[in-house]
């Protein structure tokens, strides 16, 4: 499968420049990267590592009557040295690919294919159609259906747990541009057996809502609920106050209820604590002083049943020469405990600083960045105070759609005394239309 | 459950109703451009109202509810989850799938490695520092891994 999906990447982006020139609006987005890398870990066979990926989106819009759109993005790689993963030379996947009809009116749409789903509480992925409209006074409608689109299989199973089929929908109710609320549901068919692990359905329903009596204030979040284990799974809200035009506050409110949230997560459905619930309670404030310069500072109170955790930090985003130089500053500290240090490392703190710096410049011929991240851990993980990677990147425009690049970076951190990466990425982004066009 | 039995063939019946006559009207309500009119400039932190500030129609959000401040970068789950139709104008699918799909080949931060003014997530060493934020907060490892993309999750935890 993996094979052919490859293939078929590697002859789609060939047919991707004839069908470039025929047709009114196209957009092929294609990049094929190159990563070198050496592992030499003790007591393994040293290996060299060259896998070749290339990525691959095409937009084609405006067909038929001018509503009809096809979009397609997938990736393939080839392993030109040793396996870089698992035990084959080569893998992909064939990310979506669908065709819309979009309606003049009511922002009514259907699609067909593979597709991802976003609506209210729902996130999948699937073969199958979706549809959604706007109705009148107010109302607002969508349904999707079809199969599931299956990953790999769990360890030492013949399935990744998932039901074959999946179906859902929101229906939702707005009030001038004030008020919005949606109910939100979805229903996967039985889930296959399993051998070594719990067999379980993936159901839920839930409300969400986004209420802004002010322009100057926003509350939006959701709660959904699984009929499965009949127990609340998740509370997620968010609050927005801008008391002054560049001044943005913010609190969240998140909790998840284990059983309940996690219910699917068959990988890890042995460590869970059934009764246990995480949650987290925050709030941010930033700042833009002028187009160049932005402050933010932000604070996370995180609570489980067997400890609790703080974090908070701030980062500065500075900006020049119209937006061509772009460059950042932050730092956070993670305040944990024991509770929640790394397993077997014999360590009585979880706490770490975080750096980080960057740097880019990006003009009509070449763009070069860097880019320099280091943890800082209190108690050493084994026998590393740092987990530190600085990498470079610099590139040439050859044409304002074609580009070559290349990145390095140097580390070292507790998983490898030096840690060594490599790559060269050409890039090929064409609009063919006279619109604005998407990003 | 038998009552619900009963009465669904004609809740079905007014649902059906119903529906016919919004679709009906449907052609009067207006609906959102396919996209941007305009080029934005990529790297920079859009900020919709500035020219959109007095347009809000209908049942239409305001638009500095999608400016681009950290805040909304950082929490646009919330936005996605109910306005992605919005977001569609400016970008493509693709856009939002080198994060959340399925099956990544690479880290975002290593594919976009030119592009460190980007948000991606687990730059760095993050093999070792998710075995503390998967503690701290088991529940934003699941929003993404949980039911997909796990592909690597698997060769460890079984």
């Amino acid at each position: 499968m993996k094979k052919i999906c490859c293939r078929f990447i590697c002859s789609a982006s060939l047919f991707a420049f004839p069908l470039a020139a025929a047709a009114a609006d196209i957009s092929v987005d294609s990049s094929t990267i190159f990563r070198f890398e050496s592992r030499d870990i003790s007591g393994a066979k040293k290996q060299t590592l060259l896998p070749a990926t290339k990525f691959l989106g095409l937009d084609v819009d405006k067909l038929a009557d001018g509503n009809l759109s096809l979009h397609f993005n997938g990736w393939g790689r080839y392993d030109l040295a040793d396996k870089s993963f698992n035990n084959e030379k080569t893998g992909g996947s064939f990310t979506y690919g669908y065709l819309q009809y979009r309606l003049n009116a009511a922002n009514a749409d259907i699609r067909a294919g593979r597709l991802f789903v976003h609506e209210g509480i729902v996130n999948e992925q699937i073969d199958g159609v979706s549809v959604r409209t706007d109705l009148p006074l107010g109302f607002g409608f969508s349904a999707f259906g079809g199969a599931n689109v299956h990953t790999r299989h769990l360890a030492d199973e013949n399935s990744d747990g998932k039901g074959d089929g999946n179906f859902g929908g929101r229906i939702n109710y707005r009030y001038k541009g004030m008020l919005e609320l949606g109910a939100s549901g979805q229903y996967e068919t039985n889930a296959p057996t399993l051998i070594n692990h719990i067999t379980v359905n993936h159901r839920l329903v839930g409300g969400d809502v986004w209420l802004s009596p002010h322009k100057s204030v926003e509350l939006m979040g959701h709660t959904s609920y699984n009929t499965e284990t009949r127990g609340v799974a998740e509370h997620t809200y968010l609050l927005n106050v801008k008391p002054l035009k560049h001044l943005v506050l913010t609190g969240e409110f998140n909790e998840h209820r284990e059983r309940n949230y996690f219910y699917t997560w068959v990988m890890f459905s042995q460590l869970r604590n059934p009764s246990e619930k995480s949650r987290s309670l925050g709030g941010s404030a930033s700042y833009e002083f002028s187009k160049a310069v932005e402050v933010a500072a932000d604070y996370k109170h995180y609570t489980r049943e067997f400890g609790n955790a703080d974090r908070y930090g701030a980062d500065l985003k500075l900006s020049f020469l119209d937006h061509s130089v772009r460059s950042g500053l932050g730092y956070h500290y993670l305040r944990a405990g024991r509770e929640f240090a790394i397993s077997g490392s014999g360590n009585p703190s979880a706490s770490y600083h975080e750096l980080r710096a960057y740097a880019m410049h990006d003009t009509k011929t070449y763009f070069a960045s860097v880019d320099v991240l280091d943890f800082i851990f209190n108690d050493k993980i084994n026998n590393e105070k740092n987990a530190w990677e600085a990498q470079a990147s610099l590139g040439y425009h050859f044409t304002p759609a074609l580009a070559v690049s290349g990145d390095f970076s140097y580390g070292r951190n507790p998983e490898f005394t030096e840690e060594i990466k490599g790559l060269v990425r050409l890039t090929y982004n064409m609009t063919f239309d006279s619109k604005g066009g998407k990003k | 459950m038998k009552f619900l039995q009963q009465i669904f063939p004609a809740l079905a019946l007014g649902g059906l109703v119903l529906i016919l006559t919004a679709c009906a009207q449907m052609k009067a309500i207006p609906g959102l451009p396919a996209s941007h009119p305009e080029a934005l400039v990529a790297g920079q932190q859009v900020s919709c109202a500035e020219c959109h500030e007095d347009q809000q129609k209908g049942t239409l959000k305001a638009f500095d509810a999608f400016s681009h401040t950290p805040s909304f970068v950082k929490n646009h789950r919330f936005y996605a989850s109910s306005d992605d139709r919005l977001c569609s104008i400016c970008h493509k699918s693709s856009f939002c799938n080198d994060c959340h799909t399925n099956q990544v080949e690479m880290k975002p931060s290593i594919k976009y490695g030119n592009r460190p003014d980007r948000e991606m997530p687990h730059r760095g060493n993050f093999m070792t520092l998710h075995k503390i934020e998967g503690k701290l907060d088991p529940a934003s490892c699941y929003r993404c891994h949980g039911r997909g993309n796990n592909e690597r999750c698997i060769t460890c935890h079984r």
